[in-house]
């Protein structure tokens, strides 16, 4: 079995009284785009702060590669970071800021750099002070990407990014993947982690809620089906798995299906089925499911 | 659906908009007003006590009077008039001080509450509500207007409660408030026409410069007496506190000031928002120098700063050489009134070599508060989240932060070989007698003082970061306040021995006092120590 590119054992930290992570016990497979999904406030960037060192926990562990996280100066040669809010030197330009992340970075593939900054419509002429928002998460990205390291820690990167730039950015992850980089992305996103990534942990409350495939996360889930009939539709409350029924017409209705679908499917081949539609949540309504109607 | 409000309602909301920008700038200020008030209060109560000690007798009196001809004490210290004169005396001794203190205050003050707030984005929300920029300039200049009159009343109160007439109190204090209340408007001002807060800083600091030096070269030189005319010191000056109290010049500083804040309103109306008159270049070529290490770009950004601190300790103490022969001779003419200097915290200033040791002495206060400086810098970049990149990167947090200390170290001692060369420079064009090695030795003599400011400082970095700047010029500006202070109010002796200034040897005058340096080196270094050890425990604050 490959070694993990990081793990998380009890992880715990604790502001004042505030518990922003509560033991998480987290390990993303070397080689794998992991999404980090979960509300504002879930403790998603306090997690990235503890993976990186900049925040010491309160309890528990992390490791990066084998190396405890507390030591930088070896976890970071196998890393690179772009953080939620990227603040530039004022007076640096794009370039100069580039080449300093460069030589004092894990080491940089300079043509490949050259051809991000190309791809990411980057003007390194100007001082990090003019960039917007946007441009200065494209200055971080494009350092970051052309590390090649073999750990990309993205803390909501994309949050700035317009949608053609959001496509060379997704290309970028990819590309990642391709070449055996993990790649840890926390984000809000939720087309763009269904779209680069494998695997999904959730949070909530600084709790692990869920870790799961993309796609068995929606197997997983709820499945909406909407049916129509000759007749009366028949009663499906009582079914296994069938939820959120509802009458759309004196002859149609819609449910949500969780689970194996055999029971309702006996149910309905009973039926005089005139069409029926089954269509699978989206990541954002699985999300939404989750932290629908609660706080955090 | 709720109904619309009335129209009264909503004006009233406008003003309530307004107080809460009122508000929000007196927060801002509020901690540095109150010291600001107590250091002009303070001072000047010590000042007129100090009279009674060192006066005694008419002779003294007249003797201090004799000052008056003299260009060098009048440049340095300004124009002696009234020293008979418990008040006047004060007005000499801590009035230029204390309008500087508040000068500098007002105007840091200034461009950190406008262009400060402006630049970090934080006006913009405010100026998305319905307060207009003019507005928000002109409510700031107002409160920092206010603080200026409160500490000019903290002075006035201090003077009287000392026993001085209330008169020239009341004439000096006006001075000192318009000194204060000019530099917040210069300071607005230069905020207008600069876009960052550094630029609008050093440009507002130039103009303090400036004014000093016109006051100076008016005091000093009788032909060029009038350009004081042309400086909010010099008018200060020319009111005469308690010889006179002439108005004129005060009339004129308050016209100036009114033109000046009302000007900085209305310029922030006619440009754009995060924009300032002055326009950068939105792009130039790269310069890679200095970018291949930490350790080099902590050099990188500490070139800048540095020159311009340099620059004015280098203008200052090229000024003192110049002025040694003059100074010292006079103090050779009248024993009893080197006697008197003494007295008053002026030893030794007889000879080049006791002149240029008490001179070099007030060296370690920029001195430490340029480390200071650097180190809250660097905190401020670090919760800024700039040096957050730099973090990822695989370097330890002590590398990135000896770095620092090693720059700021490098940078404090060139402040201190420029000061001595300068000084040298100064004493060599007017024939004084002062060996290069001599001036040298007594400009690093005040690097242990330094040296704790920057141990103090890394301790707080460690500790508590938000402190950096209080701590780090602690044991400087602290400690010669407290020297200062306990010398003149008959405190006990231990708590003068507190500050590090009463254990600096009057070097070229006496050798070094290595042991006292060898102490101070060694307390910085563990307070340092102890810093870099918080510094690596700690969460950052990114």
């Amino acid at each position: 079995m490959v070694s993990p590119a990081f793990r998380t054992e009890s992880l715990t930290k604790r502001y004042g009284r505030v518990l922003a992570l509560d033991g998480l016990d987290l390990s993303v497979p070397a080689g794998e785009v992991f999404g980090f999904l979960g509300p504002n406030g879930a403790g998603k960037s306090t997690t990235i702060r503890l993976l990186l060192g900049l925040a010491r926990p309160t309890a528990g562990r992390a490791s990066i590669f084998g190396t405890d996280a507390a030591d930088v100066a070896v976890t970071h040669r196998r890393l690179a970071y772009v953080p939620a809010d990227v603040a530039l030197w004022p007076q640096l330009t794009g370039a100069e800021i580039l080449e300093l992340l460069a030589r004092t970075g894990p080491g940089t593939d300079r043509s490949y750099r050259d051809d991000l900054v190309e791809r990411f419509d980057l003007d390194l002429s100007k001082p990090g002070r003019t960039y917007s928002t946007g441009n200065r998460q494209k200055v971080a990205l494009v350092a970051a990407f052309a590390t090649r390291a073999p750990l990309l820690v993205l803390d909501e990167p994309t949050s700035g990014l317009d949608p053609l730039m959001e496509l060379e950015f997704r290309r970028a992850v990819r590309e990642a993947r391709d070449n055996g980089q993990s790649v840890f992305l926390s984000s809000h996103q939720l087309a763009e982690v269904e779209a680069v990534c494998d695997k999904v942990a959730i949070l909530r409350a600084g709790r692990l809620v869920d870790v799961a495939a993309v796609t068995d996360l929606r197997r997983l889930h709820r499945t909406e089906v909407t049916v129509c009939f000759t007749g009366t539709p028949p009663d499906l409350a009582h079914v296994p798995g069938v939820q959120a029924v509802e009458m759309t017409g004196a002859t149609s209705l819609r449910f949500t299906l969780t689970g194996p679908p055999g029971p309702a499917l006996q149910e309905l081949a009973a039926a005089d089925v005139v069409s029926l539609a089954v269509r699978e949540s989206s990541l954002e309504e699985i999300f939404l499911g989750y932290y629908g109607g609660t706080q955090r | 659906m709720r109904a619309p409000k009335p129209a009264a309602e909503r004006t009233d909301f406008g003003r309530g908009a307004r107080l809460a920008v009122t508000a929000l700038a007196l927060r801002q200020i509020r901690r540095g007003a109150l010291i600001v008030t107590a250091v002009a209060a303070g001072m000047s109560a010590v000042a007129v006590a100090a009279h009674r000690s060192t006066v005694k007798d008419p002779a003294d009196a007249a003797a201090l009077e004799a000052l008056a001809g003299n260009p060098a004490i009048r440049t340095l210290f300004g124009e002696p008039v009234a020293l008979d004169d418990a008040g006047g005396f004060a007005v000499w001794r801590t009035g230029t001080a204390l309008a500087v203190v508040l000068g500098v205050w007002a105007l840091l003050a200034a461009t950190r509450i406008t262009r400060g707030e402006e630049d970090a984005g934080r006006w913009d929300v405010l100026l998305a509500g319905r307060v207009p920029v003019t507005t928000m300039v002109a409510r700031h200049i107002v409160v920092l207007v206010s603080v200026s009159l409160l500490a000019g009343a903290g002075a006035f109160a201090g003077l009287v409660a000392a026993g001085a007439t209330a008169g020239g109190a009341a004439v000096h204090s006006a001075g000192l408030a318009l000194c204060g209340v000019f530099f917040a408007a210069a300071g607005a001002m230069t905020a207008q026409v600069f876009a960052t807060r550094s630029s609008a800083s050093g440009a507002a600091v130039a103009v303090l410069g400036v004014s000093m030096l016109l006051k100076m070269v008016g005091d000093g030189v009788a032909a060029l007496g009038w350009l004081r005319w042309l400086s909010p010191f010099g008018l200060t000056a020319l009111a005469r506190p308690y010889d006179g109290n002439r108005l004129w010049p005060l009339v004129i500083l308050v016209v100036v000031c009114l033109a000046l804040s009302a000007g900085a309103a209305a310029a922030a109306g006619r440009r754009d928002i995060r924009g300032g008159y002055l326009r950068y270049p939105s792009g130039r070529g790269p310069r890679m120098r200095l970018l291949g290490s930490v350790q080099a770009f902590a050099v990188r950004r500490l070139v800048r700063p540095l020159a311009a601190w340099s620059a004015g300790v280098g203008a200052y103490y090229l000024l003192i050489g110049v002025l040694a022969v003059s100074m010292t001779d006079f103090l050779a003419d009248n024993p009893r009134f080197a006697d008197l200097a003494a007295q008053a915290g002026f030893a030794g200033l007889g000879t080049v070599q006791g002149y240029a040791a008490t001179l070099f002495a007030l060296l370690a206060v920029p001195a430490g508060a340029f480390v200071a400086v650097r180190l809250a810098t660097l905190a401020a970049d670090e919760s800024g989240g700039r040096l957050t990149l730099l973090f990822a990167q695989p370097l330890t947090r002590a590398r990135l932060l000896i770095g620092e200390i090693a720059a700021a170290l490098g940078g404090v001692i060139l402040i201190t070989t420029v000061a001595g060369l300068a000084t040298w420079t100064g004493t060599k064009a007017v024939g004084a007698d002062l060996d290069l090695p001599d001036a040298l030795s007594g400009a690093w003599n005040v690097l242990p003082i330094a040296l704790l400011c920057l141990g103090a400082g890394v301790l707080a970095l460690g500790w508590a970061p938000r402190a950096v700047t209080t701590l780090g010029s602690l044991p400087a500006a602290g400690g010669f306040l407290l020297k200062v202070i306990a010398d003149t109010s008959g405190w006990p002796v231990w708590v003068g021995q507190l500050s590090p200034f009463a254990h600096l040897a009057a070097v070229p005058d006496v050798p070094v006092n290595w042991p006292a340096a060898f102490l101070m080196t060694l307390v910085a270094t563990l307070a340092a120590a102890a810093g870099v050890v918080g510094y690596r425990r700690r969460d950052l604050r990114t």
